[in-house]
């Protein structure tokens, strides 16, 4: 899915690009290191290879057909930076050339199909890729790495303003899901034919020892995606919980953050406020991801 | 490489195709900026805005009928969430939306149909983005319609064989990863090709870089204009 420009608000697409940028940096910086020498005429013709299998049908529904979006398929074979990589290009490619997504919306787009959906769809591949449940792996990656994104897509759209009554929001949610089911099984069955052709392209998944920290990065992966379906279908829901628990005066006056409704109160009104208080509140979770990953990354080491 | 008809404008000859990318890009974001933050409710700032895109077709010399017709590729989406808005009661929101989307396509043809790709890359990487993904999305479009017109004569070859994508059962998705692996190792062997001859010209791991034009007057005028004309269309 695809956001062009004239949907999202400043704020939304302001604040995901501000988190995109640095991210795709560090993708390519690594990849750029990684040690292959042909690295990045294969990166491109990859990009280009994404284009091609999107051309291949594979019937869905009567009538309809779907095809392979590539996030977690890439990610299996060149790695999750690299793939990275190669899903900015294509998505970079389809916004300048083909008018397919926004140039200023692109910041949102990359987050959605070329970061969360790249690590969205690596993750169970990384943690349970070796031994037997590997093509479980594989399949749950390429579901994860679709529902994740569309869903993405879709509280963007809803926090930007745009009105989606619930009825379709839940016909979306299930064309998503068929989607997801098909890009798994898809992911799944291309990866098994490559293991025929050549093993090699098939990268070894070197997961974390810890069960501990498998069970952790796994729970909060099957949590923010059913968060998000849930945030993204119904977002009036917790406000009306805590109406009627009627706790919503006092949880007003407890989260009366300089945040609060997303808006900065410091600054004049309008979507400058808005902006302030979309990119604060985004390098805040950013700045708590980081320091996440950095603790984590540091008791790994030591 | 002559696929799209965006390739033949991009190299047509015109004052606006002579622009320096940079001047072209500034515009362009100062123009989606503005249609972007629009208010819902102000037909004649959005005509404004049309106008304004009309000209610079007209200056760029390109078939205003066709420069259209490519821009509604954003219709299908805008439909989808207009219809949704119409149904929830707010018609007007809906074609405000509808119409702000269309107008940046508008202005993403227009950026498109006046820069050749590499030199639109060579402008965004005087803003920083990285060289590596730049050099990336270049050998991207270098090879996309090889590896589609691939992808497209497998298609042709299995319809001929009696069987093609569409079969509707097993077989049908067996067939479909098949031929999606046998691309994927097409690719691969592509790269490989395409790495030697890369070696066998010279390259050492260094991509030299065409020295940027100068940024002239023209292009100094072409961004201060685009972007003061949507600033006071936006403002007023």
């Amino acid at each position: 899915m695809h956001i062009p420009d004239g949907f999202l608000t400043v704020p939304v697409w302001a604040g995901l690009a501000a988190v995109s940028v640095p991210l795709v940096g560090v993708a390519a910086r690594r990849a750029q290191g990684e040690a292959e020498e042909n690295r990045i005429p294969l990166l491109g013709v990859m990009g280009a290879f994404v284009f091609g299998a999107q051309m291949v049908n594979f019937p869905l529904a009567p009538g309809t057909s779907g095809h392979l979006f590539g996030g977690a398929l890439l990610a299996c074979t060149l790695g999750p930076a690299s793939a990275v990589v190669v899903m900015t290009a294509v998505l970079a490619i389809q916004a300048l050339v083909f008018q397919d997504g926004g140039v200023l919306a692109l910041g949102a787009n990359v987050f959605n199909m070329a970061l969360v959906g790249v690590v969205a769809g690596y993750l169970p591949y990384w943690l349970w890729g070796q031994g037997a449940g590997r093509d479980l792996a594989v399949a749950t990656g390429g579901f994860l790495s679709v529902m994740a994104s569309a869903t993405l897509a879709l509280t963007e759209l809803r926090l930007s303003g745009v009105v989606i009554p619930p009825a379709a929001l839940w016909l979306a949610l299930g064309v998503f899901a068929l989607n997801a089911v098909a890009e798994g099984l898809i992911t799944l069955l291309v990866v098994r034919s490559l293991d025929r052709l050549h093993p090699g392209w098939i990268r070894r998944a070197d997961a974390p020892r810890s069960a501990a920290v498998k069970t952790v990065l796994g729970a909060s992966v099957a949590l923010a995606v059913i968060g998000l379906a849930v945030a993204s279908a119904a977002p009036d829901g917790l406000d009306r919980l805590a109406e009627e628990l009627g706790i919503s005066d006092r949880s007003r006056i407890l989260w009366e953050t300089p945040l609060s409704d997303y808006q900065a109160r410091f600054l004049p009104p309008g979507w400058l406020q808005q902006a302030a208080a979309g990119l604060a509140g985004i390098s805040l979770a950013g700045a708590c991801v980081a320091a996440v990953a950095k603790l984590l990354s540091r008791r790994r080491s030591a | 490489m002559r696929h799209l008809v965006l390739e033949d404008w991009s190299r047509k000859e015109s004052w606006l195709h002579a622009r320096d990318p940079r001047a072209k890009l500034m515009a362009a974001v100062a123009l989606l900026l503005a249609i972007g933050t629009s208010p819902a409710g102000s037909p004649s700032r959005l005509a404004g805005y049309a106008l304004l895109l009309l000209a610079g077709v007209i200056i760029a010399d390109l078939p205003v009928r066709g420069v259209w017709l490519r821009a509604c590729v954003v219709l299908p989406f805008a439909g989808v969430f207009g219809v949704l808005a119409w149904l929830a009661g707010e018609p007007g929101r809906a074609a405000a939306v509808g119409v702000k989307s269309y107008l940046s396509a508008w202005t993403l043809v227009l950026l498109a149909a006046t820069t050749p790709l590499p030199a639109l890359l060579r402008g965004l990487a005087s803003f920083g983005v990285p060289r590596f993904l730049l050099i990336v999305i270049q050998l991207l479009y270098r090879y996309l319609f090889v590896i589609a017109e691939q992808a497209h004569h497998m298609r042709l070859a299995a319809a001929s064989r009696g069987g093609g994508f569409r079969l509707r059962s097993r077989q049908g998705w067996r067939a479909g990863a098949g031929a999606v692996a046998t691309l994927f190792a097409r690719s691969h062997a592509r790269a490989e090709a395409i790495h030697r001859a890369m070696l066998a010209r010279g390259y050492r791991g260094e991509f030299p870089l065409a020295s940027p034009p100068r940024f002239g007057l023209g292009d100094a005028l072409l961004s201060l204009w685009a972007s003061a004309a949507a600033a006071a269309l936006r403002l007023a």
